[in-house]
């Protein structure tokens, strides 16, 4: 589907020529000349702007009537006044009317200091109100929903909220009821708005009609203070802002980046922050004041105050739902509870210990079992958690035995075909794809914000959209067909449990030869989304963190055990330690709990075998207070530096915006000790040594720098020297498509990455030998360890 | 009158049925018309320089001619939601002759190249729904309706559809939210109806009596029915006449004619023993003209040189015993009721005059306020998003102009009353009253 590509025009305003894009709304348009144009219903967000709130009344040359800035489209020699005095007059009464009935509390609003309404006032309005009648009353706050409380008196009516409901998050909850002077914001039916992204409507309001109930009254603007970074507790690695004040998360806004997340954020990313604040305050937080209920449900009053909504379930962070409360369990007690120090299991019992004890007590543990330990990295570990604890395993320990796939190892050439940069869409592609196909996965559970984006897609753009599951091969390839008949741009976005379990394999090759049948590579628009099963399954992927891949998906020294292997070989006997960055397998939550094909008692038995359990992690949950022997405090999101791999390849920064809870350390630094005292220097001192070292390993990662990542990330696929690289395997037949494309890749691993001695690989990875099994391919990978790692190893040191 | 077209057998017992219209030559026009390709019925509209009976007074013909060519699903929609206070022409025009505005509909969808049409019909008008349905029936039973009309190849369905009561549904896209079964609130414009309107499809509205003198149009030809009338207002006018006059009703004027010959000849003007005070000539919309304006031609461009308009031709006469404020008030009260809530200038702008004109009556108002209240009735005019607002801040603004001496005489007289009959208010009050003010 045609993107926008918008012609630049030149029109006046306020006695400046000015260029802006064509048919721009004139707000927009104005800001290319540094005018604001006062808006309060204008959101280009939430779709074609209604023109309700009048407050951007401009006078235009030929037009007779004032126009509403926010829907009128700019021409070309188009001459606009802002500043006229019939323009000042228009604009000083809509805020005259808007404050009618507006109860004026700025004292006591959660959003003065940051009011859309107050600013407007200041800079607007006529300062004086003519208004001595009695306001509109009504009753308030009303609980809205157990994260939402509205107090109709200060609604300006700007619709902002309802359009979200009905034509954004389509949930069509939302509506005004009554008319006129009498309207307010309501549910249909006066039943609590519940539903998986309701809290975007609080940021959207603006004035401090809707206010996050666990935010209220706990500060002003002038006491915060704001830090970007990414919400990690699901792939869709939302760009969030967080509020801190005095070192806690106070609140989590969305941070704007198209490509991301267009701006909204889940319920779930939005208000599970409490699980993020430092150790002594994350216990139950502050009863929140109890206000008048909207609707009859008493039990769901108190939900939103700790949890995010029960629509919104998480599927990567054991510890924020709580199953395991419910289920009983003696060990849960202190479930939801943040580990803060070093714990270390003690007669029997987790006891708290120095980071000395529990560094010195791991490392005996781990030389003990040398290369019979294996690791798995989860949910919340970053892409230099990642890649040190693959190093810790291969280079320290010898082990090869690392895995962050849930379910089943896939070849190693398998992963590189798949990663092959022209295949990969963006989340943009699918909002203007033609069609979209869901196969294996449920957006709105496994990736939230994209639900936004599809029905974003649908509604504006008429895109198709059909879901398989289940592995039907024959169905898929049904579908796709069917789907591409729309139009050739087509997505198909695929949750890993397609690819996993003993049919992986198979499944994975099915979907590239259809995606070559389809030309996705060819078509720009058009590709394969893959959504990982753990928040940055993608970036521990690329950073190393599988049995058979190095970093950058290049063929292992040797082929480990992948998951399902490893909880096998533990119960067996033959692995005896097991270290566990970020993740539980018993965790009911945990992509890992599945991974003996969804034998809870595999995992429960491995564990009890296994004579070391090492872990980080941030809350204390079933398996490892059961079974861990050491745990190292792990940081929330909001409290690690590194970096992530967004699914569709884009890294991005994950800023630290508070201290680490009590004693916690980095995981980095945690790993890299651990390395030292099994007398081994990663070489690790400072986190962006870290991510150099990420950076340096991984070939197509390579040149990278933090700044260049920045706030808004980068597509490793649209770095330069990958271009060019895949450039030179430039095919426009589709059967050689993926070949062509793959050996760029394959290029772009030994030709980019630094101190490369050996040959490139590639000739081992002829096209001959791709469609070969998995048999074939350990020999191949075998064949080709005597390159890859040797040349890391021999750079690292 | 002589030239009576609507209303020609307006009176005929049993007009209504399709054997006493088709007797009376019902259904000729069409016929007439279905001979002729679209754009021939087209140069017609557009000949007779009809121009909207609803309120706007748009030319029909150029109304039409703006609808996107090209095969695509188009819509006419008919605007019987006749909503405006004082108007009841329409209400008269289904009841006794629906068949005359099937007859209108089914031409003016074969100019438009519209193959579906609806009625939009306020939901009051029950009996006036009923009668339309049952003249549907029949004219579908007869073939004027549905596929292939009269062995041609142009097809046009016909749907009812009853309103639920509100004003806001008389708005052209108000009507248009509420006929796709959405809340009942007006559109941005542009995109205008003729390009997005229906399920976004090119639209076609027009009120009852615009599409009803179609088949007139048809059948005399467009440039004989811009003889009648005036240059820039042809044709004849269906007048509401309703107010302080002896002889109330709707009467078929041919548009010019000097206002007064409406008002005292045709409708007998006031009572014995009251004079007119004022007059709305186009609802209670329009700005209102005094017994000085009585001379004003009737027609489109008169009405706006005097400061009013034509509006949908409805005629309320109100005598010199009513006071001012009383008519300020009953108006504003029914546009806050009525306004929708969207927009910001008429949800508050229509609540707050309410509420000074009840102080002024009350007694709790200075004639300060009266400037107060005129500057709120220029922020609204021009400023909303449709004309609702206008709709009240146009007549409550011509009387504080033309009444103003009256107002504050009021004042006055409410204040003495007030303080006499009521609590004094406290001092500081009031002081702070005066100082917000």
């Amino acid at each position: 589907m045609p993107r926008p590509e918008p012609r630049t025009i030149t029109f006046t305003i306020d006695g400046r020529e000015v260029q802006a894009p064509e048919n721009a709304m004139l707000v927009d348009a104005a800001k290319h000349g540094d005018v604001e144009i006062p808006v309060f219903c204008y959101e280009p967000k939430l779709g074609n702007p209604v023109g309700a709130c009048r407050m951007c009344l401009v006078e235009i040359e030929g037009i007779g009537k004032l126009q509403t800035g926010c829907s009128t489209p700019v021409k070309d020699g188009m001459v606009v006044h802002t500043q006229s005095d019939r323009v000042k007059e228009a604009q000083r009464s809509v805020v005259e009317f808007l404050l009618i009935n507006h109860p004026l509390d700025c004292p006591v609003c959660d959003k003065g200091g940051e009011c859309p309404l107050q600013d407007i006032s200041f800079g607007w309005g006529g300062g004086i109100s003519r208004f001595i009648e009695p306001k509109r009353h009504f009753v308030k706050p009303l609980e809205l929903s157990p994260t939402i409380a509205i107090d109709r008196e200060r609604c300006i009516l700007c619709y902002r909220c309802v359009r979200f409901s009905q034509e954004v998050a389509e949930d069509y909850q939302l509506v005004l009821l009554e008319r006129g002077a009498h309207s307010f914001v309501s549910t249909f039916d006066g039943h609590p708005y519940i539903a998986p992204f309701s809290g975007n409507i609080i940021e959207l309001c603006p004035v401090g009609a809707l206010t996050s109930r666990s935010y209220r009254f706990r500060a002003r603007p002038w006491d915060i203070e704001d830090a970007g970074s990414v919400c990690t507790l699901c792939p869709a690695q939302c760009n969030v802002q967080l509020t801190v004040r005095d070192e806690r998360v106070m609140r989590v806004l969305s941070r704007e980046n198209d490509e991301v997340d267009d701006g909204w954020l889940c319920d779930h990313g939005r208000f599970a922050y409490p699980a993020l604040a430092r150790g002594e305050q994350s216990g139950p937080a502050e009863p929140v004041a109890p206000i008048e209920v909207l609707h009859v449900d008493p039990a769901a009053e108190r939900n939103g105050d700790e949890e995010a909504t029960p629509d919104s379930e998480d599927t990567s962070q054991p510890s924020i739902a709580a199953p395991a409360v419910a289920n009983g369990d003696a060990n849960s007690v202190h479930l939801g509870m943040r580990i803060s120090e070093p714990l270390l299991r003690d007669g029997g019992e987790l006891r708290p210990v120095s980071w000395e004890r529990a560094l010195d007590e791991a490392a005996v543990l781990l030389k003990r079992a040398g290369n019979a330990t294996a690791a798995l990295a989860g949910s919340g570990a970053t892409n230099e958690e990642g890649f040190l604890l693959s190093r810790l395993l291969s280079e320290t320990l010898g082990s090869a035995h690392v895995d962050s796939r849930a379910n089943g190892a896939l070849p190693s050439e398998l992963h590189r075909e798949l990663a092959d940069p022209r295949l990969q869409a963006k989340v943009s592609d699918l909002e203007f794809a033609h069609g979209v196909l869901l196969l294996d996965c449920d957006p709105v559970i496994d990736a939230p914000i994209l639900d936004l984006r599809l029905r974003k897609g649908v509604r504006r753009h008429a895109m198709k959209l059909e879901r398989v599951a289940g592995g039907d091969l024959d169905e898929l390839r049904e579908t796709a067909m069917r789907l591409s008949e729309a139009g050739e741009e087509l997505v198909i976005v695929w949750g890993e449990r397609f690819a996993s379990g003993a049919a992986g394999a198979e499944r994975a090759r099915a979907l590239l030869d259809l995606a070559a049948e389809l030309s996705l590579a060819d078509t720009a628009g058009a590709g394969l989304l893959e959504i990982p099963a753990t928040s940055n399954g993608r970036g521990l992927r690329e950073a190393g963190v599988l049995p058979n891949c190095g970093p950058g998906l290049s063929d292992a020294e040797a082929d480990g055990l992948d998951a399902r292997a490893i909880a096998a070989a533990l119960t067996a006997g033959e692995l005896s330690a097991l270290y566990l960055l970020e993740v539980d397998p018993l965790s009911a939550n945990d992509p890992f709990a599945a991974s003996a094909d969804g034998d809870h008692d595999a995992w429960a038995g491995a564990l009890e075998r296994a004579s070391g359990v090492v872990a980080h992690a941030t809350l204390l949950s079933p398996g490892l207070a059961e079974h861990a022997n050491v745990i190292f405090p792990a940081g929330s999101y909001a409290e690690k530096e590194g970096t992530v791999t967004h699914p569709d390849g884009r890294l991005q920064r994950v800023r630290r915006a508070v201290a680490e809870a009590g004693a916690t350390r980095p995981g980095w630094r945690v790993i890299a000790e651990l390395s030292l005292r099994l007398g081994s220097d990663l070489d690790v001192y400072t986190d962006k040594e870290a991510s150099q070292q990420l950076f340096d390993a991984v070939p197509f990662y390579s040149g990278l720098t933090l700044e260049e990542i920045g706030g808004r990330g980068v597509r490793w696929q649209e770095r330069e020297d990958v271009a060019v690289a895949v450039g030179g395997g430039d095919s426009e037949r589709k059967g050689e498509a993926t070949t062509a494309a793959e050996s760029a890749v394959d290029d772009s691993y030994t030709q980019s990455r630094p101190g490369a001695q050996t040959p490139p690989s590639s000739e081992a990875h002829s096209g001959a030998d791709r469609d070969t099994h998995a048999a074939d391919t350990q020999t191949e990978g075998e064949d080709s360890t005597g390159g890859d790692p040797s040349q890391s190893g021999g750079e690292r040191t | 009158m002589t030239d009576t077209l609507l209303f020609k057998d307006i009176d005929e017992p049993g007009l209504n049925t399709l054997a006493v219209y088709e007797a009376r030559g019902g259904y000729e026009s069409l016929r007439r018309a279905l001979k002729m390709t679209p754009s021939e019925v087209l140069a017609q509209l557009e000949a007779s320089g009809l121009r909207g009976r609803g309120g706007a007074g748009f030319q029909m013909g150029k109304k039409v001619s703006f609808l996107p060519q090209g095969s695509m699903n188009k819509y006419l929609v008919c605007n019987a939601d006749e909503s405006e206070p004082g108007t009841f022409k329409d209400r008269e025009l289904m009841q006794k002759n629906p068949h005359l505005l099937i007859e209108g509909i089914v031409i003016a969808a074969h100019a438009a190249g519209a193959d579906r049409s609806f009625i939009y019909i306020r939901g009051e008008y029950e009996l006036q729904a009923d009668i339309l349905e049952a003249a549907l029936a029949e004219a579908d039973e007869a073939g004027y309706l549905g596929e292939r009309i009269l062995g041609t190849e142009h097809s046009c369905t016909l749907v009812l559809h009853r309103g639920a009561g509100a004003y806001i549904c008389g708005e052209e896209t108000g009507l248009l939210d509420s006929l796709e079964g959405k809340r009942g609130n007006p559109r941005l414009k542009p995109p205008f109806p003729a390009n997005q309107g229906l399920y976004q499809g090119p639209t076609l509205i027009n009120n009852v009596e615009t599409l009803s003198t179609v088949p007139a149009i048809v059948q005399m030809g467009g440039e004989q029915y811009a003889k009648l009338g005036v240059q820039t207002s042809t044709g004849t006018k269906l007048v509401s006449v309703s107010g302080h006059v002896q002889r109330p009703g709707n009467y078929e004027i041919e548009l010019g004619v000097p206002s007064r010959e409406i008002i005292y000849d045709l409708a007998g003007g006031p009572p014995p023993g009251s004079e007119i005070k004022c007059w709305f000539p186009g609802g209670s919309s329009s700005p209102v003209l005094t017994a000085d304006d009585l001379d004003v031609p009737y027609d489109f461009d008169s009405m706006a040189k005097a400061g009013s308009m034509l509006g949908s031709g409805a005629i309320i006469v109100v005598d010199d015993a009513t006071p001012i404020v009383e008519l300020a008030l009953k108006v504003a009260m029914f546009y806050r009721h009525e306004s929708c809530g969207k927009c910001t200038p008429c949800r508050e702008g229509t609540n707050w005059t309410v509420k000074m004109l009840q102080r002024i009556d009350s007694g709790e108002a200075t004639p300060m306020d009266l400037d107060i209240m005129a500057s709120v009735q220029d922020h609204i005019i021009g400023n909303c998003l449709c004309v609702l607002g206008d709709a009240m801040a146009m007549p409550i603004g011509s009387m504080i102009a033309k009444f103003r001496g009256e107002f504050e005489q009021h004042i006055e007289a409410a204040r003495a009353s007030a303080e006499l009959t009521l609590a004094p208010v406290p001092d500081d009050e009031r002081v702070l009253a005066q100082e917000a003010g």
